[in-house]
């Protein structure tokens, strides 16, 4: 395949039903700022952070992502350090350490890291495919997922530790994990839990026991704080009903009674402004990224390829149920950020570098059609 | 990089991407139908919700109406207070900027920045303008208790504090002035007990209140008075303004159109302020004089309670009512203090009860007038009767008809007894035994048991006796015309004798305010007719519209309204009749001849020039007051001063009632109060004629 041949394979749809949902996100962060002051310059931030990301997806889509193989490793170890970085003087906010300030911009070396996992593991795994069945290739990958979560769970953010645990478990299932291999860690991962449990979760800092006592036993008197951050978040998706209160119409949005709209609870304002038709649009549109993603994964010319695009897919479809889940108050206050939706550059950036990896697997992929006609 | 075989054949297990899209698939029909749960099912739940965040109904205070006299004089008015408050969640973010505004304002306002501690002792007992505590001890209990909502830090400031403050207040994120109506009584406590005072609303009418609109709190309802009785009318109608608000509670926009408050009504009472004045000097003046007296002699005041009152005969427009002591009603003009409240609620004058209308007291020779009128209405004299007044009489006490009973000796107030007496020296005398004698019957003199309790009682109804004067005042009492049948319920006894002598002469069960004295006389002095006793003159709404005006009621006229029952025994019959004009112009015959030179008030009234005629009352009692003094002697009983006056008696305009509670003498020490008030009448109706001449002739 030469150049253009490989970019003929760019999956426009994709790229299309991305760039809309950043587009909207941007829009609805400016209906989020709701005449406060401090979000004043979020859109455009927002709409730069877009650019930036677009231009690292072509850059990331260009190149055969085969040179990963090679990079993925000072990747990996930039990334941690990184962390690290945060770790020894990020500046507290909300209670956790998890911002890098730089002068120009602040980075949430959290969310790279989350990349740099996949590709990691991928590389790992997809040479370790035949003896995948090891503990041995277990251990190591989990020492390989360590070494980054270590400092993310010093930070303390629990939820992105989570998100990139499961991508592990996610990942060394589709590598064809044992179901013995699955039934022990499943043990231990309870045993864990019980042990944790029995001792009050020594490593959770309080405000994270707070999140979980407070999904557990709501106090529904609250006036501020997270019970009624969530209450008011539900109040606004009711609100909603079939086609929403309009952009920029929302009251619950514009005068300010949901909190965290630009972020933890822009799913609220999507559904309190465009109403159920609108918001099931929108829902289905990520469902529809997720899909492709994995799509492309079991389209993949090779087991590196397969597991980015499977890898990246995890990480977005999770990513979605747990933000959407927390809106719906199906699960408890995490602070993870709805894709391409959310406010946050580094979460962007970090969703179109994934998406750039994923159009890169595609483009070298066969299409399916001549893949059969030549079986 | 081209090449395809670099790439290796995927060797992942494809299969299990079936597992990941199932997840996906189930996870997000799930969340579907949350949503849909949420946004249709129970969207008219949520939509409430969120309008019931966005609304907020804002009360807008009305303008409470003045209370003027009748002479236009202010007698209670509304007056803008300042206090500073501070609002602690809007306080600057770094406490040196904080400290920085506490230290200014501290110096404007009298304040210490820090004083006091804060525990669950002063947070608990801490109340907003009345604290000793520090501006941050102040700000550390408002941040505990109401961080959103501004506090007072202090009240009443000057205009000009107020000012500054205003100008610095954009520099001072928190702080705010905050301008509070309040009520101002300018004649204070000349006035009290007619006007009365606001207070909070109270917990058991809530409900009523909050219905009305009425925002507790804020809003102050009036506790007695005419504060109170006339509440409606003062109050007017809270506006309502139902906006959007944000999450701060700051205003974005009017929802519905804003509904204006409507203006309380302005009150012109028929008080007049200069009389309401004399009357209590000239009761101060009289009663200072007796105590200095009682107390020069017999090392004891005589007397702390006393009431005058006074009101327009043809008209029943209420003129004064001095009820002594009373308070100092702009003492709860912002709030109600504790101290003062419990202070005047323990003192034995009881000065926050309006005695005029509320105290039910023996009326003694006043209600002489009563039986004057039965009397001869009912045949039982002839005016020129000769009746002898001994020094003592001895009459037998029956129960009932065969009871042999006992005898009692009865005696005239004169130790000598006034010798012959008719009837009109039997009221300017006041002789006991002439009233006895016509008002229970004497063997020999007058048959038949004369007048009877029955006719008493009829006849003190006639005049107003037993039941409310309906004066615009909360809290009157009816007083107690007694009757063989309320005996016989209330004390389980049989009515003797005995009863009917002491009820002829005010005493033994019959009770009365001063109000009823009042108005008795008043009736009588009027030729019968019975007018409605009111002090509500003109009522003018918030734009200066005559809402009501003053229309003289006659509620019944005596010489031609047939309320006379007549009885056979005990049994009413269905006969009744009216008084006859003559026996009422021979009463009042009678009372011009207490202040001549003849009667009981002869030093008092010597030499009058404004033909005052009137009947003294000395009116024995004993209570629990004079029974914990020791002065309940059997007897020789201590007793009120009462004076019930009117002037001129060819045409009677004006009727004063003086009453001094163990005052002693009727004549000496309240007949002198009722003198001197009734001149100071004259002397103002001069005075007003005189101006409106200057007037008129300009």
């Amino acid at each position: 395949m030469n150049t253009r041949q490989i970019w003929q394979r760019f999956d426009f749809v994709l790229f299309a039903v991305v760039l809309l949902l950043c587009i909207f996100g941007v829009a609805l962060i400016s209906s989020a700022i709701a005449g406060n002051p401090t979000l004043e310059e979020h859109p455009q931030r927002q709409a730069t952070f877009m650019i930036i990301g677009l231009v690292v997806l072509f850059l990331v889509a260009a190149f055969d992502y085969h040179i990963w193989t090679t990079l993925s490793k000072p990747f990996y170890i930039f990334v941690a350090a990184l962390l690290l970085i945060v770790f020894i003087m990020g500046g507290e906010r909300f209670g956790a350490a998890r911002w890098l300030e730089t002068g120009l911009v602040t980075i949430q070396p959290a969310e790279l890291a989350k990349i740099a996992i996949i590709l990691a593991l991928a590389s790992y795994f997809s040479v370790n495919i035949e003896k995948i069945n090891n503990w041995v290739t277990i251990i190591r990958s989990l020492i390989i997922t360590g070494g980054i979560v270590i400092w993310i769970l010093l930070q303390p953010n629990l939820s992105t530790s989570i998100v990139i645990f499961v991508i592990w478990a996610a990942m060394l299932w589709i590598s064809g994990l044992e179901t013995k291999y699955i039934l022990i860690m499943v043990g231990v991962a309870v045993l864990f839990l019980a042990l944790s449990f029995a001792f009050d979760f020594p490593y959770l800092a309080d405000y994270q026991k707070a999140r979980i006592t407070n999904f557990l036993q709501p106090d529904e008197t609250a006036r501020h704080g997270e019970t009624y951050n969530v209450e008011q978040a539900l109040i606004s998706i009711g609100a909603g009903g079939w086609f929403g209160n309009g952009y920029g119409q929302g009251s619950q949005v514009q005068l300010r009674f949901l909190k965290i709209r630009h972020n933890d609870f822009i799913f609220s304002v999507l559904a309190n402004e465009f109403g159920f038709v609108g918001t099931v649009i929108v829902v289905a549109a990520l469902v529809f990224v997720i899909i492709r993603c994995f799509k492309v994964a079991q389209n993949a010319p090779d087991a590196y390829g397969a597991l980015i695009a499977y890898g990246f897919g995890v990480l977005m479809g999770f990513q979605t149920i747990v933000n959407i889940g927390v809106n719906l108050r199906l699960l408890p206050v995490t602070g993870l950020t709805l894709p391409f939706i959310s406010y946050g550059g580094s979460s962007l950036v970090s969703m179109l570098l994934g998406i750039g990896l994923v159009q890169n697997v595609h483009m070298r992929s066969q299409p399916r059609q001549r893949t059969t006609d030549s079986s | 990089m081209n090449n395809n075989n670099e790439y290796k054949k995927p060797t992942i297990k494809l299969a299990r991407f079936r597992w990941m899209y199932l997840i996906i698939i189930v996870v997000f029909i799930y969340y579907a139908a949350q949503l849909f749960n949420y946004q249709i099912i129970d969207g008219e739940t949520y939509v409430a919700r969120a309008e019931d965040n966005r609304t907020t109904e804002i009360s807008i205070p009305t303008q409470r109406g003045m209370i003027f006299d009748r002479n236009g004089v202010v007698l209670a008015r509304n007056a803008a207070q300042y206090n500073v408050t501070v609002t602690p969640a809007e306080l600057p973010d770094s406490a040196g900027d904080i400290r920085k505004i506490f230290d200014q304002l501290s110096v404007l306002i009298d304040i210490p920045v820090n004083q006091g501690e804060v525990n669950d002792e002063t947070a608990s007992a801490f109340t907003p303008c009345f604290t000793n505590l520090g501006i941050f001890q102040i700000v550390e209990i408002a941040e505990s208790l109401w961080p959103f909502q501004p506090t007072r830090l202090k009240c009443d400031l000057t205009k000009e504090t107020a000012m500054i403050i205003e100008e610095k207040k954009m520099d001072w994120p928190g702080i705010d002035i905050e301008v509070e109506s309040i009520r101002e009584y300018p004649t204070g406590d000349q006035t009290a007990e007619i006007i009365g005072f606001l207070g909070p609303i109270p917990e058991v009418l809530l409900d009523y209140y909050t219905d009305l609109g009425f925002v507790s709190g804020r809003d102050k309802v009036g506790y007695m008075g005419i504060e109170n009785s006339m509440q409606d009318v003062l109050a007017g109608t809270n506006g309502k303004r139902v906006v959007e608000v944000t999450v701060g509670g700051e205003i974005v926009r009017d929802i519905e159109e804003p509904i204006e408050p409507i203006p309380g009504q302005d009150i012109h009472l028929t008080i007049d302020y200069r009389m309401q004045m004399a009357a209590r000097a000239a009761l101060i003046a009289q009663m200072d004089y007796w105590n200095d007296f009682y107390l020069r002699e017999r090392d004891k005041i005589l007397s702390t309670t006393g009431v005058v009152i006074g009101m327009n005969a043809k008209t029943g427009e209420l003129l004064f009512m001095v009820s002594y002591p009373s308070y100092e009603n702009n003492r709860m003009g912002q709030f109600i203090p504790g101290y003062y409240y419990e202070q005047l609620s323990i003192d034995e004058a009881k000065p926050l009860v309006n005695k005029a209308i509320t105290s039910e007291l023996p009326p003694g020779s006043v209600f002489k007038m009563v039986a004057a009128l039965g009397v001869l209405n009912e045949d039982v004299v002839t005016p020129e009767q000769i009746v002898n007044c001994t020094p003592t009489i001895t009459l037998r006490n029956q129960f009932y008809e065969t009871d042999i009973g006992y005898s009692q000796t009865y005696f005239c107030h004169d130790d000598a007894g006034h010798g012959p007496v008719d009837y009109l020296h039997g009221i300017g005398y006041s002789c006991n035994i002439y009233w006895y004698k016509v008002g229970g019957g004497y063997p020999g003199e007058v048959e038949d048991g004369g007048l009877g309790i029955w006719n008493i009682s009829e006849y003190g109804a006639a005049l107003g006796y037993g039941q409310e004067t309906g004066i615009e005042l909360p809290g009157e009492a009816d007083g107690l015309l007694p009757n063989p049948t309320w005996k016989r319920l209330n004390q389980g006894e049989n009515w003797a004798t005995g009863d009917t002598y002491l009820a002829v002469v005010g005493q033994g069960y019959v009770l009365a305010t001063p109000v009823q004295v009042m108005n008795s006389f008043s009736t009588i002095v009027n030729g019968g007719k019975h007018m409605q006793l009111s002090m509500i003159g003109e009522v003018v709404d918030g734009y200066g519209n005559t809402v009501r005006e003053f229309e003289p009621e006659v509620l019944w006229d005596i010489t031609t309204d047939p309320l006379i029952h007549t009885y056979q025994g005990n049994n009413q019959t269905s006969e009744v009749k009216v008084i006859e004009p003559w026996v009422i112009e021979l009463a009042k015959e009678g009372m011009q001849l207490v202040t001549s030179s003849e009667g009981t008030a002869k030093i008092e009234y010597e030499g009058d020039q404004n033909k005052i005629a009137g009947k003294t009352g000395t009116a024995e009692y004993c209570d629990d007051w004079a029974n914990s003094q020791g002065l309940c002697i059997q007897g020789s009983w201590p007793s009120h001063a009462w004076f019930a006056g009117y002037a001129p008696y060819d045409d009677p305009e004006i009727v004063v009632v003086a009453f001094v509670y163990n005052g002693n003498e009727g004549s000496t020490v309240s007949g002198p109060i009722v003198r001197k008030v009734i001149d100071a009448y004259f002397e103002f109706k001069k005075i007003d004629a005189e101006l409106e001449g200057l007037q008129t002739g300009n």
